[in-house]
Parts: C-alpha cells; structure tokens; sequence
C-alpha cells in the first residue's frame, strides 16, 4: 500500500473521485436487492403503504409460507434448475470442442467458420422467425427445446477459443508427441489448462439460464414445464389484478409485493451459492511454469 | 535402434520454399546436430522428422519406413521442447506418465519406468512436484524424461538448452552427451550454439538458408570447413577470413593481401593459379606468436587484448581488416604488450575461391 503522503494532488483528487464513483455504483447494485430482501420479510400491509426503505417492516415470514405452500412454485423451481443443469452441460458440450476446433489453424475454412459465428452476434433470424422455425423443428413447448435451442451462445464460443489460440502450440505438438489424438489433446491438455476460462462461461451459461424468462415464456405454454422466472411473471399479474386474493391478503400478513419479493429472493439463493466455488478460478493463472518464454 | 534418412526433403509454405531438398543419412545410434542460424531451416527440417511439419517433397525415412504420412505418434520418435511444453496442471511424475498412460501401458511397469528415468536424471525427490515449483534445469530434465520413458527409436531436441543460463547449459550438455552414451538412441540436435554443436554431436549438419552448407565430425569440419560460411560459423571467436590474390614465387605459391605477403609452401597445388582472387582463412587458434622455420608472418597493428585466464585473444588488423588470434598467456599478458606480427604455418592456412566461396585444394 502506498503512503497517502507520496500521492500528487492530481492523484489524491483522482483517487478520491474513483472512491466516490465505486461507493456510489456498490450503492446502486446493493440497494434492489436489500430493498426486495426487506420487502420480502415485510407485512403486506407496510408493503403497500410504502413503509419499506432499508428494513423489514413488522418482520413476518407470512409472504414465504405462502409461495412455500403453492406446489406450482417446486415444479417450476425443478423446471429452472433442470434448465440450468441441462443447458450448461449442453452449452459446455457444445462451446468446449467447438472453440477448440475454431482455434486450431489447420481447419479447413476456419476464418469462414468463425465469421459465420461471429456474425450471429451482430444479427440474428428475430423473434417470429425463430418461433416459426421451433415451431417447425416440433421443439414448441418442449424441455428439450428450451436445453438445446440456447446452447451455443457466440460470445462464449469466441470468448473460449480466445483462451485456447493463447495457449501456446508446443503444449499441443508435445502431447501429440506423447500419442495423443485430438480429443485426447482437448480434454487432457487444453481443458486442465482452460479451468478460468471454463469456469467463467460456466458462470455465465448458469446465470442466463438462471435468469431466462423471455424465450421460455414465448415457447413453453405448459404450466409444468415452466421456470421459475416465468412463474413469478405469473404470480405477479395473477395477483395484481386477483380480487380472491385481495380479500385473502387482508387478513393475512403478505401482500402481492412481499410474496413477488419473496419469490426473487428464493430464486437469487441457488446463484448465491454457486458463485464462490467458481470465483476461485477466476484470476487463477494456471498457465505459469510450464513454458518457459 | 534406427537411423533416419533424408531425402531431397523440401518445405514450402505457400509459394516459399525454406527447405531445398536436403539429403542426410543419420545412422543408428549416432549423435546429429543440425546447427545454423536463425531462419536456416534447421528447426522445420526437424519437426518434419518429428512429424509436426508436412513434407512438401523428398521422402523421410526412420529405419527402413517411410514416414512421410505417418502421424507423430505412430513414428516412435520423442521429442524435447526449446520451452519444455510441461504440463503445468500435472506433476512431474505425471508428466513423465502422460504418453505412457495414453498407449495405454500397464500401470506398475508405468511406475517402474517412471522410478528409473528419476533415477537416471537425479528427479526422485521432485516426482510429486508441479513444473512451476522446479528450477530451469529441473523442467529441463523433466521435459528429456518425458521423452526418454517412451523409449522411441529416436530423439529429437529443439535448441533444448536456449532457455538456460550458461552455467546451467554447460551441466545440462554433458548430461545430455552421458545420457546419449548410456541409452545409444539415435538423436538428432537443432541449436544455432556451435559450441552445443562440437562439443555434442558425432557429426554436425551445418545448415544456411534451407541448404545444407556442409556434413561432418567437429574436427572436419573445424579444420577442413568446406566453404567460407562454414569456416565463419564454426569455431570461437570464428576464422580470420581477408580477400587476397595468389602469386607465384621461387619459394612457392603466395597470397597477397593488401600489402601483405603470406607464403604458402607446400600448397603445391595452388602452383600455377597465380592471379587468382580468394579469401584467405586463419583460425585464431592456429596463430603463433613466434616464428619457426617455415611459418608465414603476417605484419599487425594490436588493437586490444582480451584476458580469459590461460589464453588471450589478441584483437588486431591486418591493414584494415580486423585479424583475432588466440594465444596461451601462461598466466601473464605483459609479453604480448607491443607485438607487431604474428605467424601461422602455411599448411593451416585455408583458401576459398572468392567467387564462390568454396575451399580450395580438398574436396568440399
């Protein structure tokens, strides 16, 4: 750490500003998420009045037991995981050989094949022509559908192939020396030395599956097949404009506000959980020592 | 064991050639380094042996197979990296296993090779180590581990030594050269280091500009370098070389070079090439500080004289082409304070063709 006094004015004045900027953005990220944690374990009746701000008001758990008891909440809560699960492992499936693939210079047509991927960041077929074409390949309202359709996602690929062009070419010449092929080359080699870079789209494939609401909404039309994103968009128009409920929720402690919030908070925990085991590999640089350069 | 053979072997990259058409026999056991430098084409003639180049044309053959389309790992061929290519994620034990468990060899007789290849390379206290916890010399054996284990028909190292500090790539080369000694498995050496190349190789390849430049023991080559290149390349500091034109006299043949007469008796040869331009080749080595009967004496102005213990190298012109010899100083310098000409007898004297740059007087 360097001595305050050694700063400039100029690098005072800039490290106080930076301070200033970081403090105020943590405070914009933070505060959405204090305030539905709030809301959640709030009465309904301080929910609607307005009363939160920072912290529970008249602290119930009344908003839980109600989402808790609703069995449609599980089935969609399984959904999402099957989602992320599914869809994560078909991603990696998928991004590992293909980055791979597109980062080795003796493919045939590479930089043809790699526009092709590149270009679908840019443009893509939009929202009728995609359903139509689901529609067709008979993966409308299909868990399957949802796993596969979504798989291959260009930044990922691209990102991953990346990482695999900057590892250097004698770890490949070395381990086809030793009498590996190219799967053995990627999954012995190349993946072992890609941990961040894996872990990261890892991280990102999880959290948009997590997070994916719009096409599983457009696509799916059974309740049973719904993910949880989807049924809080339910629950939330159910409940605004609900009379049963309305005459429900004046004896009870909950409100539609505190149960959407209690919904959110039940969905963000899983994300919460996972995403320390993956930091770790982050800013891990595994690469070093084994090249000497 | 098996040798390998080269034939009018090229390489080519899109439209440029960097390897014409190279013939070399390398037999079994034997030590080859392919020395020369940068950009010669020593490196992509190796990797084509290794397989990690195509073959543009000409046919390369280990043992009695042609290989030319035959994968890297179906040519039994081992190969040690300039930058070892460790694996970082796996230790040294496992680096070590990684081809062997990939052929699928027995996991115990995996174990045992494994312990005697440590052994032989000084690695059993370091097996359960990652290479980035190992010193430069360290990865360095590991990485001939690695090859060695697999117990290929040949070995192939590609300037394995650059990455090494000096101390460390003097070690490092005897240990190469025992354990060439000890495993008689055919190797084949690519440095620009010509002293790696001497003092390793049973015969050097000296490479230049995708051609081979010239084939031969170390001493051959050092005493007869078949043309002005080799001459240039081989030895440390490299040969004196000046343009002169050869004479006649009573006494015998006589090189002139800018207002210096150097007698050539006994290049009897030469007798009748009189008006003839070349280039005339000292080694540093081969320059006396005194005169003996016969010898030819070259006048010098000293410029500076670099001490390296037992031996100095005087650093001199001739007219004003710098001349370098280097003498024993038995251990003082101060009678070579004030020297004005240097000697050298005439049969060590070499003579290029100047238009051509072969020798003259031995076959090239």
């Amino acid at each position: 750490m360097m001595n305050w006094n050694l700063y400039s004015r100029g690098d005072k004045f800039f490290a106080i500003m930076v301070s200033i900027l970081i403090g105020m953005f943590t405070v914009a990220t933070l505060y959405p998420f204090i305030y539905i944690a709030a809301m959640s374990f709030s009465s309904g009746f301080a929910a609607q009045a307005g009363k939160v701000v920072l912290t529970p008001i008249d602290a119930t758990l009344e908003a839980y037991g109600y989402i808790l008891k609703d069995p449609q909440f599980w089935i969609s809560y399984r959904n999402t995981f099957i989602y992320t699960i599914g869809g994560t492992v078909m991603s990696l499936l998928f991004i590992i050989p293909g980055a791979y693939a597109l980062s080795r210079p003796q493919l045939y047509g590479r930089r043809t094949w790699n526009l092709f991927i590149a270009f679908t960041m840019w443009f893509n077929a939009g929202l009728i022509p995609f359903f139509l074409n689901m529609r067709d390949l008979g993966l409308l309202d299909s868990m399957f559908g949802i796993i596969l359709a979504f798989a291959v996602n260009a930044f990922n690929l691209i990102l991953l192939r990346n990482f695999f062009e900057a590892i250097p070419q004698s770890f490949e010449e070395a381990a086809r020396m030793d009498g590996a092929n190219d799967f053995q080359v990627l999954w012995k080699v190349f993946v072992p030395l890609s941990k961040p870079a894996i872990a990261t789209i890892t991280l990102f494939c999880i959290v948009s599956r997590w997070n994916g609401f719009f096409w599983a909404m457009v696509l799916l039309q059974s309740e049973d097949k719904i993910p949880l994103q989807v049924f809080l968009r339910h629950t939330i128009s159910n409940l605004s404009d609900n009379d049963e409920f309305a005459i429900l929720q004046t004896d009870a402690g909950f409100s539609a506000e505190t149960v959407t919030a209690a919904i959110i908070v039940c969905s963000i925990i899983p994300v919460l959980i996972v995403y320390p085991f993956i930091q770790k590999y982050f800013e891990k640089g595994i690469l070093l020592g084994g090249v000497k350069e | 064991m098996s040798g390998v053979k080269l034939e009018g072997i090229v390489k080519r990259y899109g439209a440029v050639e960097v390897v014409h058409g190279i013939d070399l026999e390398i037999k079994p056991q034997e030590f080859v380094v392919l020395v020369g430098p940068s950009g010669c084409g020593k490196s992509t003639t190796l990797r084509m042996i290794a397989g990690l180049e195509e073959i543009s044309d000409g046919e390369c053959r280990i043992g009695d197979r042609l290989v030319n389309r035959v994968a890297p790992k179906d040519r039994d061929v081992a190969m040690v990296f300039q930058n070892y290519a460790l694996y970082p994620h796996l230790n040294v034990a496992e680096n070590m296993a990684f081809g062997l468990r990939i052929r699928k060899t027995p996991k115990d007789e995996i174990a045992k090779t494994i312990a005697e290849t440590a052994k032989i390379l000084g690695l059993t206290e370091y097996l359960e180590r990652r290479p980035a916890d190992l010193s430069g010399g360290q990865r360095q054996r590991v990485a001939m581990g690695r090859a060695i284990v697999r117990h290929p028909d040949v070995f192939l190292f590609d300037e394995p030594l650059s990455n090494l500090d000096a101390k460390l790539r003097t070690q490092m080369r005897a240990e190469i050269k025992r354990l060439h000694k000890r495993l008689g498995v055919t190797s084949v050496y690519v440095t620009h280091d010509q002293v790696e190349a001497m003092t390793l190789a049973d015969r050097i390849v000296v490479m230049a500009d995708g051609n081979i430049e010239q084939i031969g023991t170390p001493m051959e080559l050092f005493n007869n370098p078949a043309n002005v290149f080799v001459a240039g390349f081989i030895g440390s500091p490299p040969m004196n070389q000046f343009e002169a034109t050869l004479e006649d006299s009573d006494a015998g043949p006589i090189a002139h070079a800018n207002g210096t007469l150097i007698q050539l008796h006994g290049q009897e040869a030469l007798r009748g090439s009189a008006g003839r331009d070349v280039i005339v080749g000292i080694r540093p080595e081969h320059v006396m500080l005194s005169a003996e009967e016969g010898t030819a004496s070259i006048p010098i102005e000293l410029d500076l004289i670099e001490t390296l213990g037992s031996e100095a190298l005087l650093h001199t012109h001739v007219g004003d082409v710098p001349f370098v010899a280097k003498v024993e100083t038995h251990g003082e310098i101060g009678h070579l304070q004030g020297i004005n000409a240097l000697h050298v007898k005439p049969a060590r004297v070499k003579l290029f063709d100047k238009e051509t740059g072969r020798a003259i007087g031995q076959a090239a």
